[in-house]
């Protein structure tokens, strides 16, 4: 394992290593959780500026781009499927998040050779979402299978905290290139295809492919395509699969939860960035501590708990709010999603058998961020019928509703895995 | 080599190029007065006094160059005195109105500037620059920007804020979301509201603007003193009222596309007839006299006859944002 040690050298991780060590997180998960945070540095880089860019630099609105991204959201669903079932095709999940990865890194070449055409970049910001939906599936297996089961939710936590962490550092970076060269978008871009690059290297080079429970490759335990479509007949799966994706169509999202906030307390849209912010080091302070509770505790409580905090959240946006009511509207949902995002995954992951991690997770993620998306369309058009009010108590009653169905269908599921 | 030497050394790669790149970058000479200077420019910069029309420039190689601002003087380009670079940019009666990034670099500001092209007033913008214009008697500014966070909630996806403001101290007169709204004579509400590309009358207490809501785009005709808009018509976006007051250019969308025709319609009859341009243009246009328009197609400036005569003329290759002035400034 020297190559972990340099790596740790030179990327300073000497203070992940030392706590993980501590969590006793696995080190794969501590390198994968680098990759993701290195790879998001890159992105946020490139997400913060590119609307900036295509006004200032190439006299266009970003609206030129709204049409492409919402026709490569639902490819990215199909892929995100896809990218699971061939990595457990294949056994081969650390190659096939190297593709998605990889593909991801050249894109920000790209926007530094060609980002002077707006079709160009077009192109690479769907390239970008293909590879993100390739590589999530494989990756978060990869973090399963280098898990012990009963340390899945603290390994999750500690990835999703490191991603998290990447997620706010992007901006900054971005902002600290353009304060020293204003106006040089193109110094943005050879930087974040630096990071991205990095974290390329950091999984081909440091990242194990074949980790403690990853399946020995033979001809014979490579699963059929029918076996691993049928992952979805497990009952203990379709258990999860239904309660997550019910749980997801009820809850709203935080952009949304955001403009809300913003309508009862009538503050500048200025500060929407900062809501982000301050959600996103909630979420990041709490990943680690809560995914440790879940695995001591359970993670089904721990899940349907994360849901119930988004009620007091719709109730502060039932009246008016002042800032504290925002600052802690803020922080039940860092939180929820702190009990819910690595959670879910680590649900799966207990119940799932080795060799079809991918598959199912890959399942796991598309139900989920279809529910969600569903949950964005009908909260938007019952707001705009219906009136904001009206919107968050049924989507309040929607909530009680999953959860009642949802607490004994993952409370049966736990005590099966106990048993 | 190991692999731990491979990952120092790609490390290593990684970041010297980027730490050089950046530092090349952040060193460079360039960004303002030396080389802003349009292609086929001549002559040192100079002031706004007897142009006809004032652009910013796109330079898609050249980012010291972009959104730097220069006149057409005796059918040449010259680069103008000062360091404005705006994303936006309008001027009318000896008050300008340039929306830009803030010195930060991630944010946005907008500058009222003076006829001498030096700032008056700076204020914050919540978002991304989309349009900006003076009154013809530059008392009055007006600007439009994309504010994140409203995804979801319109049918196209995107929401914008416009806001009047005093272009003597930059004080906010209003902002269109808090308007009354009025369509044959009653009172329309919705949260979906998104208003955009104002357009002044000669008293600039009247003014034209787009309001979307439903999947519509209505003309609405609003004052600023009483804090109301009524609705005209359906179909118009980023209007601009001609000189003489008797027609806008707007521009109308094909149905079902982001795509756009640019147009005139009669404000007496709100009849309207396109222009000779065949192509998409995502602009708000701008009158240089009451019979031709002037406008970009996001690379280029381009006049065309208001009539719906004759074809359109290149008149200046990377540049956007096109201003007429006043010849007796």
């Amino acid at each position: 394992m020297y190559q972990v040690e340099a790596s740790k050298a030179l990327l300073k991780p000497r203070g992940w290593a030392t706590s993980a060590a501590r969590l006793s997180v696995p080190r794969n998960v501590v390198l994968l959780g680098t990759v993701s945070m290195l790879t998001d540095i890159s992105a946020e880089m490139v997400a913060t500026v590119l609307p900036l860019y295509l006004v200032f630099s190439l006299g266009v609105t970003p609206l030129a781009l709204g049409a492409i991204d919402g026709l490569y959201r639902g490819a990215a669903a199909i892929v995100q499927i896809g990218g699971g079932l061939l990595s457990d095709r294949l056994q081969r999940h650390k190659e096939v998040a190297t593709v998605g990865y990889g593909l991801s890194a050249l894109t920000k070449v790209g926007l530094v050779v060609a980002g002077t055409s707006v079709g160009g970049i077009g192109a690479l910001v769907a390239a970008d979402r293909i590879g993100k939906g390739i590589r999530t599936a494989p990756r978060d297996a990869l973090i399963s299978l280098s898990s012990t089961k009963a340390g899945l939710a603290t390994a999750f936590g500690v990835h999703r905290a490191m991603d998290s962490f990447g997620a706010m550092l992007g901006p900054l970076f971005a902002f600290g290139v353009l304060l020293a060269a204003p106006a040089r978008f193109d110094a943005v871009f050879v930087v974040s295809t630096a990071f991205a690059f990095l974290g390329l290297a950091v999984l081909v080079l440091a990242v194990r492919g074949r980790p403690g429970r990853a399946v020995a490759v033979t001809v014979d335990s490579l699963p059929s395509l029918r076996a691993s479509l049928g992952t979805a007949r497990d009952p203990r799966f379709r258990l999860l699969l239904v309660a997550a994706g019910g749980l997801a169509l009820a809850s709203v999202s935080d952009a949304l939860i955001y403009v809300g906030l913003q309508r009862q307390s009538g503050f500048e849209p200025t500060v929407f960035p900062l809501l982000f912010v301050v959600t996103a080091f909630a979420f990041m302070a709490l990943a680690i501590p809560v995914g440790r509770l879940a695995d001591r505790i359970g993670r089904a409580p721990v899940l349907l708990a994360g849901h119930a905090l988004l009620l007091p959240v719709y109730g502060l946006l039932l009246s008016p709010v002042g800032t504290a009511g925002v600052f802690l509207c803020l922080l039940a949902l860092g939180a929820y999603f702190a009990a819910t995002e690595g959670v879910t995954t680590a649900l799966a992951g207990a119940i799932l058998p080795d060799r079809l991690q991918a598959t199912g997770i890959g399942m796991l993620i598309t139900v989920v961020s279809l529910g969600k998306l569903g949950s964005s369309l009908a909260f938007g058009a019952l707001w705009f019928a219906l009136g904001l009010q009206s919107a968050v108590l049924l989507f309040a009653a929607a909530l009680a509703v999953a959860l009642m169905v949802a607490t004994p269908l993952l409370l049966r599921l736990q005590r099966e895995q106990a048993a | 080599m190991s692999r731990g030497r491979w990952l120092a050394l790609i490390g290593v790669l990684c970041a010297a190029g980027a730490v050089g790149y950046l530092a090349l970058a952040a060193l460079d000479p360039s960004p303002v007065t030396t080389k802003a200077r349009p292609p086929g420019a001549t002559g040192p910069p100079t002031g706004l006094a007897g142009s006809r029309l004032m652009v910013r420039a796109v330079a898609r190689k050249d980012p010291g160059l972009n959104g730097h601002l220069f006149v057409i003087k005796r059918g040449r380009p010259r680069a103008l005195e000062g360091d404005l670079a705006c994303a936006r940019v309008h001027f009318a009666a000896g008050r300008g109105l340039c929306l830009s990034t803030a010195p930060s670099g991630v944010s946005y500001e907008a500058t009222i500037f003076g006829a001498d092209l030096e700032p008056v007033e700076r204020l914050s913008l919540a978002g991304l620059p989309s349009r900006a214009r003076v009154s013809p008697n530059g008392r009055y500014g007006a600007m439009t920007v994309f504010v994140n966070g409203h995804e979801y909630l319109g049918a196209g996806g995107f929401s914008t804020r416009t806001s009047i403001v005093d272009m003597r101290d930059g004080g906010e007169l209003g902002e269109l979301e808090e308007f009354d709204v009025f369509k044959a004579g009653r009172r329309l509400e919705s949260p979906d509201f998104n208003f955009w590309g104002i357009t002044f009358a000669a008293d600039p207490d009247r003014f034209y603007a787009t309001l979307r809501t439903g999947g519509r785009h209505y003309l609405v005709e609003g004052s600023v003193s009483r804090r109301r808009l009524r609705v005209l018509r359906d179909g118009v976006e980023c209007p601009s009222l001609s000189p003489d007051g008797s027609r806008i250019a707007f521009k109308s969308r094909i149905p079902g596309e982001d795509l756009w025709r640019l147009a005139v319609l009669d404000v007496a009859t709100l009849a309207d007839h396109p222009v000779g341009e065949r192509r998409s243009i995502d602009d708000q246009p701008e009158w240089l006299d009451d019979g031709t328009l002037v406008y970009s197609d996001g690379f280029d400036v381009f006049t065309v006859a208001a009539d719906g005569s004759g074809s359109p003329r290149r008149v200046l290759r990377d540049a956007t944002s096109p201003v007429a002035l006043d010849l007796n400034l």
